[in-house]
């Protein structure tokens, strides 16, 4: 098992309800297979992945890339800064 | 990269510095265009262009960031700056009581200086970078970010190289901001979604 670091954003955090979650996840697990797994863990997240930003330590991911041991994940919706 | 390291720790040109002046670190690399994680690449030491990428919850001060990146050789600068709009006219008419910024502030440090390093890749005249986001609560004619390019003379990009800052900050950089309305909040999203790379 890996151990991750999950930090919610903006209007991911308003649904998870939480500013990040520690989860062990399989060592295989995708990008795709995390949001399948967040989906279930938090239904009030679940329409929201269809839009999510997803990023491995700091950097944008996409659902091929499979989720390193310690990583920091962070879930997002699309930016609005300026 | 530990030995070149050491050796660019040596060389006059090298110098990397806190400004604690709003309380908030803003990080001048002077020189420095890519960080690589581990290192400097010494290419971009022989050069001396200052960088300011920040994220801060105290006010913008045009001026010292303008002073920051203004050089000997600087004869223009194209500064951008955004301000908390209280009455919005066009399209969805409305009113805005305040904003409420956040950030992933390491990430949005990282990519403010990504950005600056595409505009010296574009822009190759460009002589000094500032990128700031100010985050918090911001009410209406509040200034919230700054995008600052200068150069030695205004037909160089100058311009279009702090356009480019600001459009790329609304892309990339993970900072979002609540709108606060007599009627309500909700968030602001935008709608690019970023590709593998960026």
């Amino acid at each position: 098992m890996n151990h991750i670091k999950i930090l919610f954003f903006a209007t991911i955090r308003d649904r998870a309800g939480a500013k990040f979650i520690e989860l062990d996840i399989p060592e295989d697990l995708t990008i795709k297979g995390l949001k399948e797994k967040l989906s279930l863990d938090f239904p009030a997240l679940k329409e929201s992945m269809k839009s999510v930003l997803i990023t491995i330590n700091r950097e944008y991911a996409f659902d091929e890339a499979v989720v390193p041991s310690n990583a920091e994940i962070a879930l997002f919706p699309p930016v609005s800064g300026g | 990269m530990r030995q070149s390291f050491r050796l660019m720790q040596k060389l006059p040109c090298f110098r990397l510095f806190l400004v604690d002046k709003y309380n908030a670190h803003i990080a001048v690399l002077r020189g420095a265009s890519l960080w690589d994680g581990d290192g400097f690449s010494i290419e971009n030491l022989m050069t001396d262009f200052p960088t300011i990428f920040s994220i801060t919850e105290s006010e913008l001060d045009l001026d010292i960031l303008l002073a920051q990146i203004t050089l000997e050789s600087t004869g223009a600068a194209a500064i951008f700056t955004g301000m908390v709009r209280g009455e919005t006219r066009r399209g969805d008419a409305h009113d805005t009581a305040y904003l409420e910024y956040e950030a992933y502030v390491p990430m949005a440090e990282a990519k403010m200086k990504q950005v600056a390093d595409e505009i010296r890749a574009k822009w190759p005249t460009v002589e000094g970078i500032a990128i700031v986001q100010r985050v918090g609560k911001l009410y209406p004619k509040t200034p919230t970010v700054l995008i600052a390019c200068t150069a030695a003379h205004r037909d160089t990009g100058v311009f279009e190289a702090a356009r480019y800052g600001i459009d790329r900050l609304k892309e990339i950089v993970p900072i979002w901001k609540k709108e606060v309305s007599p009627s309500g909040e909700f968030w602001v999203e935008g709608d690019y979604i970023p590709k593998p790379g960026e």
